[in-house]
């Protein structure tokens, strides 16, 4: 956790030679989290969050499964329920209309009564109804249905049998089936048929109370599994909070850190300004004392003084010229990284046309081609953008001095949407690649001073700005084939 | 013409005071100068006292004033010219090292009338003091003596 909101939280990196080693992480933020999971300190915290989330909604959808699937055998149960109390009744009723068949035949054979015979072709007409509903109703369980067609069967027998005791009855009277009115012409198959219709009651019950057992048990499942399912629901959402809350802390602690290094960083620039700007200052004092006292010796000595001595003073007073210069040279320096910047849009076109007016007189005698692209607007502070360009284009007149024809170009490159490559480029004396590292640092002179002259302070000033504008500065070379410096300010605004 | 009234140099650094005078030497009003080494000194000469007790009544014509001053610095000098009424009308020209912008700011802001930054090239702080010396000593006509300021001090 802590490695990924360092990074974010970094300044973007500015891609510039000067390759200033970045801290990699603030000291006392291996948090124990990185001991226990490595693999998952990895993970951004979106991840996190992604992956808590991903867990609950998994757990939702298997607890949602689960309840409908136990949900449906009771509602199926219920159904079988239903059909097996049909079963009962019909098996009920079956066994009372197959008795009153039974007795109700025996009767017309003793009586011949027409009303008795009537109960008995009823039964008769009942027959294939309920043989009908047997079989729909046992539909689907093999024992039932077997003992449905023998009791089908049995239950034909029997009416068979009686109906054969009643025409025998019809056509040869009492005496022939007087054996049968006392015993029953079906007597055993009925029998038969009352012990099936037991076995099938005790059977249907049987089932019937299994289901109840099965219900009872799906139903506490799912009792169970909804209370375990809420609880780990509730532990993986405290979860995420944790990791929510722990990385907003953390977020903070560390955007705190960044805060308060941001702040000692700032104090401790204070600091070396004040100091570099204090020592310019009070260094000039005795530099001033240097050339004014040898000025006042010349005076005083003038007439006395031979050749030697009067190059003696001069060197003198020339040295101190020379330190005062870069004394300002510093203190400039120094105000290009203490003065408040201003934002508004610069017009390079413009800009670049006004420095080529001033620096006309200088250029008198000098054979210069000029290209110059056509020039965008920036964001950024005028007079430091002014000073850059003073520079650079100075640099490249100065350096292209010892040209008999000197050629400078200003040019644009447009490398990304992110930033705006400006260059100036001239034939002049150049520079060893080897070199280039040294090119922006402050007093950096690649040159001897008899050859060209200044302090070296332009560049460094040049870098100072760009940086402070958010942008890079970077130069190629070719010795004695000429120099081209860059400078890249990004087109969003920001101050470093 | 103000050839009677002298010019009151505060400058702490003996180098710094001779090199000024000497540029007033070559514009022979240096014994017009009167150099005193700190803030306290140059209060004990406006107000007469101390060392000064006895001298000629009567202002000086300027005041050349260096920032930077043991026991009472230069600002605080200023302050206490521009906050008395017999003594706001005195020109006070800063002489100074320091380009600092916040020392300008204030300068102005207490009334100072002129503020000099030292070269450090002798010809150039040569003829600043030249220049000076000439203009505030010699050229510019100073208030008459007991003017009073016609504004009360806020």
């Amino acid at each position: 956790m802590e490695s990924t909101t360092n990074h974010q939280a970094e300044p973007p990196a500015l891609a510039t030679g000067e390759g200033k080693p970045h801290t990699d992480s603030l000291p006392g933020s291996s948090g124990f989290s990185h001991v226990r999971m490595p693999w998952f300190a990895k993970l951004t915290i979106e991840h996190r969050v992604l992956a808590g989330f991903s867990l609950v909604f998994v757990g939702i959808l298997v607890i949602t499964a689960v309840s409908y699937h136990n949900t449906s055998i009771l509602l199926s149960n219920s159904r079988l329920d239903g059909r097996s109390h049909d079963l009962l009744q019909l098996l009920s009723n079956i066994d009372v209309a197959m008795n009153e068949a039974e007795d109700a035949h025996r009767r017309y054979l003793v009586t011949g009564e027409a009303s008795y015979l009537e109960s008995y072709t009823k039964v008769v007409h009942q027959k294939p109804a309920f043989t009908t509903y047997l079989r729909e109703l046992t539909r689907g369980s093999t024992a039932q249905e077997q003992r449905v067609g023998v009791l089908d069967r049995m239950m034909d027998k029997q009416l068979n049998a009686e109906s054969k005791a009643i025409a025998l009855f019809e056509t040869s009277g009492f005496r022939s089936v007087k054996k049968m009115a006392l015993e029953g012409a079906g007597r055993r198959e009925l029998g038969v048929i009352h012990q099936l219709i037991t076995e099938m009651d005790s059977e249907e019950r049987q089932a019937m109370n299994g289901r109840v057992a099965d219900s009872a048990v799906g139903t506490r499942n799912t009792i169970g599994l909804l209370g375990i399912g809420a609880f780990l629901q509730l532990v993986l959402l405290a979860w995420v909070y944790y990791l929510i809350r722990h990385d907003i802390t953390e977020r903070r602690r560390v955007a705190g850190e960044l805060q308060r290094r941001g702040e000692l960083l700032e104090a401790a620039n204070k600091e070396l300004e004040a100091f570099s700007y204090s020592v310019s200052h009070d260094l000039r004092a005795p530099l001033r004392h240097i050339d004014g006292y040898a000025a006042l010796l010349r005076k005083s000595v003038d007439e006395s003084l031979n050749e030697k001595g009067a190059r003696y003073l001069l060197t003198i007073s020339d040295a101190a010229k020379q330190m005062g210069q870069l004394i300002d040279d510093l203190l400039v320096f120094s105000r290009m990284g203490r003065q408040e910047m201003l934002r508004t849009n610069v017009n390079l076109e413009q800009l670049i046309k006004s420095i080529l007016a001033d620096l006309r007189l200088d250029l008198q005698g000098r054979e210069i081609s000029w290209t110059i692209a056509p020039l965008p607007e920036v964001k950024g502070d005028p007079a430091m953008l002014r000073q850059v360009f003073v520079n650079l284009i100075t640099n490249a007149i100065k350096f292209t001095g010892t040209r008999s024809q000197a050629s400078i170009e200003i040019g644009v490159d447009r490398p990304s949407s992110a930033e705006i490559v400006i260059f100036v480029r001239d034939n002049g004396v150049g520079f060893d690649m080897e070199y280039a590292p040294k090119l922006f640092g402050v007093f950096q002179r690649l040159h001897r001073a008899e050859e060209f002259e200044g302090t070296g302070i332009g560049l460094a000033n040049v870098r100072r700005i760009v940086h402070r504008h958010g942008g890079r500065t970077w130069a190629e070379g070719v010795p004695d084939k000429g120099a081209t410096v860059f400078i890249a300010l990004p087109t969003r605004s920001s101050e470093s | 013409m103000n050839a009677a009234k002298p010019i009151l140099l505060a400058e702490d650094n003996p180098r710094d005071a001779e090199l000024a005078l000497a540029a007033m030497e070559e514009e022979h009003i240096s014994d017009k100068v009167v150099v005193c080494r700190d803030g306290a000194e140059v209060l004990d000469y406006l107000y007469c006292r101390g060392p000064f007790k006895s001298r000629l009544r009567g202002n000086p014509a300027v005041v050349f004033l260096d920032l930077k001053m043991p026991k009472v610095n230069g600002l605080e000098v200023l302050r206490t010219i521009k906050a008395d009424i017999n003594l706001r009308p005195i020109p006070v020209v800063m002489l100074t090292s320091s380009r600092e912008e916040r020392d300008l700011a204030e300068s102005y802001a207490l009334g100072a009338n002129a503020y000099v930054v030292k070269p450090v090239e002798f010809h150039k702080f040569l003829s600043a003091v030249k220049e000076l010396g000439t203009f505030w000593g010699v050229i510019n006509e100073p208030p008459p003596e007991g003017s009073r300021s016609s504004h009360p001090h806020s």
